[in-house]
């Protein structure tokens, strides 16, 4: 006869300890292991650490904020004048990549501009992740109304065309906003705006995560054990819905750089826009736009290459991140 | 529905149709190799229902995947051994089909070669099916969703009974005077009705036109005179040829045969090449070539029409497949097949699709049956008629089929002979009665006081047990015998070495050191 | 017979979205403050007591003296009736409707075009990269995905008319024209009125129709890079999701009956894992329309075309911010996108025997 604390003594069941950390630790290892993925994550972190040291170091690296009058005065004072010289090692690091409309040099531009780009996509979708897990593991929880009402306004939102939706939502905020005289630059404006849009994607994630959480045993149990309904949400559903969103996150990141780098590039920013201000990648494009009849590539072609390459590293730390994270996709 | 047929499993036991020896399968996966199976050997005869049994994840499954050559890769892949079916090694050209580099636990390199693949495929696709079919756990997932029922069977039946089915036809409307003359005359020495009804009925049956014996009972009935019926039936076989294009069909079968002949000559080529015989393998490499391009050129334009407008020219075909689906339809009891064979998988119960899939099975009359856990997601009534189903195919066919469960009952019940299965390797094997009355291993004896059992009259402080612990990750499996862990006998060889399958008695094969001190050599 | 309830069914599921995305516009239109809205309505050379009339017109107008919910039902009555409110654009002046009906045949002809031409590359490209999966023309197949997926629509179509543009370049001056540049719509063309052709007032089709290949012709080669642009910028999803497709159903359990059967290697890709590989992708056309929809906009801003999408940026850039214009132009590409996705799913529908009407 066998009771059955001699089994798990025998089979070697053990409480695990921190469960957090170890799984952390080896989702890296599977991470470094994995070339591609590796690759994606030097290059996500050697962007974010230039637009940081921009940041921080203005005056070494990029030429921080306002670089469109700073750099007009350095050049004479006078906008538009000439074409943009091509790219040239003679001139010192600041003319590495050649200068674009009103001879602004692109390198620090570029750098300038990735701290605005990075720095304003990880707010939205940070700020849209947030939102949307929060949105989406109440309305999933507590069910009915709230959980039909969520999908319905979900459902709005899938169904206009995202770069449509994002042109009406800042004009009609920048419009709102200035007639109420808030202090608001171009570029919140446009996070705000991708901000309202962009949380739906992560509540459907979240809500669906939710439901199937919510029937699994454990919540089952926890509920047996009376703990409380929002005690239940934060200790056992957010934790889970963390890891996917995580990877939405990484995934999404790209897609939204070049959403916020095509309106910047429409022009929306400009729609309440103060000078001096720092261009963005997408409307260094557009600046550099009008040479390129006459066969000025490089104002387009480089800042939309540093655009590409970010776009490129941080899909494939997302691809290697999910290969990782998703339970069924490990082999 | 099927009489009893004793006496033919007896006779028959003379040459294995299933040898399996050694068989090695392992995963490559990222936490490491997973040694699925561990030098598994056992055979199965024509006409005999072996069973193979175990708890989950002990390599039941693996065992009949590997028996086709299924096992999904990556990441498994059957390492060595030898599998043959009627007495063809299948695993012939398993050195040259990869080369393999193992590193480290979870670093492997597979190299695939392209052209030893292409023909491995080309040899298993004419024996899955043909000589072994299987029938799979889930029926809901193993057929396709967006196919109908019919064209599943018909598909089948396309790919293995092509020559049988244009014989068929071919009979069908080359029918003559003599023919009829013989139905006449067995027609005209029977009076009763029903036996003359039986005679009718065999006629059509034999020519292929099932859907003429209504209108043929009734010309017989109305009609004295002998001329005049059989000027009647050609006349409404003529009508019925009339879409029909002979030549076609006659150059369709001509080449299937062909083909047919080639594939055997790839088939005596491989096996010279195994023995080593270099004159006849470059005889028959010759043979292959001359006769591959004799093909290609004579058949140019049929093999284009076959390629651009199959269905148009297989259509008789089809439709003598399609007969030939109804017919296997309500031969696994399944009832109005003709409305079955063109509903979709997802429109028929758990049963009804198991079924299906028995017939899909049968479709190529093959020599054995795989069957993984047949009924294991069916509730409980269905299962019993599904077992009925493959017992009685079993005994009206003499199909051998190996019957893989988890369930006792269903042993006892179905098989004549048991293999026991654990982590990985073949712990015991012999006759049902023997398993039940005398199990040897402990494993098998444990499984045995794990279910309640009705013929054993036992003192009552004896109880049900259980075996402890858990089925061992066979990513690092026990050293020696693998169930030592769990063994209530264990002693000191049994961590060290690896007892091997040994005959203690006749019939009756184990493998412990309880019993025999063979050991396997490394 | 069981589809057409499908259908209804369906199409009442809409009604409620339907309605929410008149909602959504509303509340564009009233998050503007209203005193906007009634200058505008207002002529400024009038005097001080003229302009207090008419700024009372205007409110009695717009129904702004009623409550919210009464408001709504008027701006419901307007849409049901066709009056999306006006425009004054320099691209364009009229009402917004109008505007719609005239540009939206162009918009059509692109995306049409490009959704036939992705859907004729991606499938053959997809299912041949998908039944190989980690062999080299799988990983060519995915880093060219990778790349087209990580490009910024408008800087691919700037560099591909700097590339095959008309007056640099490789081709030199024998390339494509950048289009708009001598647009044949300018022609004395009996057909053409108003910069606009006749019947159907898609350029390529009216004058095929009208039999006159000169103007065919041109109006095709202004298409090419346009569509080629837009073709690659969907592509990538769509050979993403056929490869994965296939991939996912090549490791279904009937993939195995197939082979258990003896079906030969060719036939089961052909047979058991094609068709139900390329199934789903039909729903995800669905939401490259959304995609596409948005690439219109900056592939008619760069390529500088007079679509749909000029239509809405003009909204926005002219001197004053058009609240008609960017909520009329918001509410029909939310039509347009609810149209397409209800036909992906009936299409869908009809082509899977599972689907359950």
């Amino acid at each position: 006869m066998q009771s059955t604390i001699s089994i798990f003594k025998r089979s070697g069941v053990q409480k695990k300890r921190r469960p957090k950390i170890e799984d952390f630790k080896s989702t890296m290892k599977l991470v470094f292991k994995n070339k591609v993925s590796l690759t994606g994550l030097i290059i996500t972190s050697v962007y974010f650490i230039l637009a940081l040291m921009d940041y921080v170091y203005p005056q070494y690296l990029g030429a921080g904020p306002g670089i469109i009058t700073s750099m007009t005065r350095l050049n004479g004072g006078f906008l538009g004048q000439g074409f943009p010289s091509a790219p040239t090692l003679s001139n010192g690091w600041w003319f590495y990549l050649g200068t674009t409309y009103a001879n602004i040099p692109l390198f620090p531009a570029i750098l300038s501009a990735l701290y605005i780009d990075l720095g304003y996509s990880l707010l939205i979708v940070l700020s849209g992740a947030v939102i949307g897990i929060l949105v989406g593991t109440i309305s999933a929880y507590y069910g009915g109304f709230w959980d039909e009402l969520m999908m319905r306004i979900t459902d709005i939102f899938y169904s206009i065309p995202f770069l449509i939706m994002a042109i009406a939502f800042t004009t009609i905020l920048a419009y709102s906003l200035a007639k109420a005289h808030a202090p608001i630059n171009g570029f919140s404006l446009i996070a705000l705006a991708l901000i309202i849009i962009w949380w739906p994607t992560y509540a459907r994630l979240t809500r669906s995560i939710t439901l199937s959480i919510k029937s699994s045993r454990f919540i089952e149990a926890a509920v047996a054990s009376g703990s409380s309904r929002i005690r239940n949400i934060f200790a056992h559903i957010i934790p889970n819905v963390l890891s996917p969103v995580f990877v939405q996150i990484s995934l999404d990141l790209g897609s939204i750089v070049l959403i916020f780098a095509t309106v910047e590039y429409l022009g929306l920013g400009s729609v309440i826009q103060v000078t001096p201000y720092t261009p963005e990648l997408g409307e260094l494009i557009s600046l550099g736009q009008q040479y390129l009849p006459v066969g000025i590539w490089w104002p387009v072609f480089i800042p939309g290459l540093f655009l590409l390459i970010f776009t490129v590293g941080v899909n494939i730390l997302g691809d290697g991140l999910r290969d990782v994270l998703d339970p069924k996709m490990r082999r | 529905m099927i009489a009893q047929e004793e006496g033919i499993k007896e006779t028959q036991k003379t040459n294995p149709y299933v040898v399996v020896k050694n068989l090695v399968t392992q995963f490559f996966t990222s936490k490491g190799i997973v040694k699925a199976l561990d030098k598994v050997s056992f055979e199965i005869y024509p006409g005999e229902i072996y069973g193979l049994v175990g708890e989950s994840g002990c390599g039941k499954s693996v065992t009949s995947t590997s028996i086709m050559d299924l096992i999904p890769d990556p990441p498994g892949r059957i390492m060595g051994g030898e599998i043959y079916i009627d007495s063809f090694n299948i695993l012939s050209d398993l050195r040259s089909l990869a080369r393999i580099k193992i590193r480290s636990e979870t670093d492997v390199k597979i190299k695939r070669s392209k052209r030893a693949n292409k023909r491995h495929n080309e040899i298993l696709s004419q024996i899955r099916g043909n000589k072994i079919s299987m029938i799979f756990q889930e029926p809901f997932l193993a057929l396709n969703p967006t196919m109908r029922i019919g064209d599943q069977i018909m598909e089948s039946i396309l790919l293995h009974n092509i020559l049988s089915i244009s014989e068929g036809i071919i009979k069908r409307n080359n029918i003559n005077s003599s023919d009829l003359d013989k139905f006449m005359k067995n027609l005209n020495s029977e009076t009763d009705p029903l036996r003359r009804k039986k005679v009718i009925n065999n006629f059509v049956s034999e020519f292929g036109i099932p859907e003429f014996e209504e209108s043929l009972n009734s010309l017989i009935e109305n009609s004295t005179d002998d001329s005049y019926v059989k000027t009647e039936i050609i006349n409404m076989i003529q009508d019925n040829k009339r879409d029909i294009d002979m030549k076609l069909i006659t150059e369709i079968s001509q080449y299937y045969s062909l083909k047919q002949q080639l594939f055997q000559l790839t088939l005596d080529e491989i096996q010279a090449e195994r023995t080593g015989e270099t004159a006849i393998r470059n005889q028959k490499h010759a043979q292959i070539k001359s006769m591959r391009s004799y093909i290609n050129n004579k058949f140019f334009s049929l093999r284009i029409k076959l390629r651009f407008a199959e269905k148009h020219y297989m259509s008789p075909f089809r439709k003598e497949a399609r007969r030939r689906a109804i017919e296997l339809l309500s031969l696994v009891n399944i009832a109005g097949p003709e409305v079955v064979v063109d509903s979709y998988p997802h429109e028929l119960s758990g049963g009804m699709q198991q079924r299906a899939m028995i017939a899909m099975a049968l479709a190529s009359n093959p020599k054995m049956l795989i069957a993984d856990e047949p009924t294991t997601a069916l509730d409980v009534t269905t299962q019993a008629q599904i077992l009925e189903i493959i017992k009685d195919l079993n005994e009206l066919i003499g199909m051998a089929v190996l019957f893989i469960t988890h369930d006792l009952a269903v042993i006892a019940e179905m098989c004549d002979r048991v293999g026991v299965m654990y982590a990985g390797n073949l712990v015991e094997e012999t006759s049902t009665t023997e398993i039940f009355n005398d199990p040897k291993h402990p494993y098998t004896v444990g499984l045995m006081n794990s279910v309640p059992r009705a013929d054993k009259k036992r003192e009552k402080e004896i109880r049900l047990e259980t075996i402890p612990g858990t089925v061992p990750n066979l990513i690092s499996p026990p050293s020696g015998c693998r169930f030592h862990p769990r063994c209530k006998f264990a002693m000191d060889i049994c961590s060290l070495k690896k007892p091997k399958l040994v005959e203690i008695s006749p019939q009756h094969k184990v493998a412990c050191f309880l019993y025999s001190d063979e050991s396997e050599v490394d | 017979m069981e589809l057409r309830y499908y259908i209804i069914r369906r199409l009442l599921i809409l009604i409620p979205t339907l309605f929410g995305l008149i909602l959504l516009t509303f509340i564009l239109l009233r998050a503007i403050p209203t005193s906007d809205l009634i200058a505008s309505f207002v002529s400024q050379k009038a005097n001080a007591t003229q302009r207090a009339v008419e700024k009372q017109q205007a409110i009695a107008y717009l129904g702004l003296n009623q409550p919210l919910p009464v408001q709504f039902l008027y701006y419901l009555n307007d849409i049901i009736h066709g009056n999306l409110g006006v425009m004054y654009t320099g691209f364009y002046t009229g009402p917004v409707i109008g505007g719609i009906s005239k540009f939206l045949p162009y918009t059509l002809e692109l995306t049409i075009a490009t959704v036939i031409l992705s859907i004729l590359i991606a499938i053959p490209l997809g299912t041949y990269i998908g039944a190989r999966p980690n062999s080299p023309s799988d990983a060519v197949g995915r880093i060219f995905s990778l790349g087209i997926y990580a490009m910024p629509v408008f800087w691919l179509a700037l560099l591909a008319q700097m590339v095959f543009g008309k007056n640099i370049g490789i081709l030199g001056s024998y390339g494509l024209p950048i289009s708009g540049e001598g647009y044949p719509s300018t022609t004395k063309v009996p057909w053409i009125v108003n910069n606009v052709s006749e019947p159907t007032h898609m350029l390529l089709v009216d004058a095929l129709l009208h039999g006159n290949l000169t103007i065919a012709y041109s109006a095709f080669i202004h298409l090419i890079l346009p569509v080629a642009v837009l073709t690659l910028s969907i592509l990538a999803g769509l050979l993403r999701f056929i490869r994965a497709g296939m991939v996912d159903t090549a490791n279904q359990e009937f993939v195995k009956t197939a082979r258990a059967k003896g079906v030969p290697e060719k036939l089961v890709l052909k047979r058991h894992v094609r068709k139900n590989a390329l199934l789903p992708s039909v729903t995800v056309i669905g939401l490259l329309m959304a995609g596409l929809l948005g690439g219109v906009v900056v592939i008619e801003d760069v390529f500088d075309l007079r679509g749909m999408g000029r239509l809405t940026l003009a909204t926005i850039t002219g001197l004053n911010i058009q609240f008609y214009g960017v909520a009329g132009t918001v509410l029909f590409f939310g039509i347009i996108l609810m149209i397409t996705n209800l036909i992906v799913d009936v299409v869908y529908a009809f082509l899977d025997p599972r689907i359950r009407y």
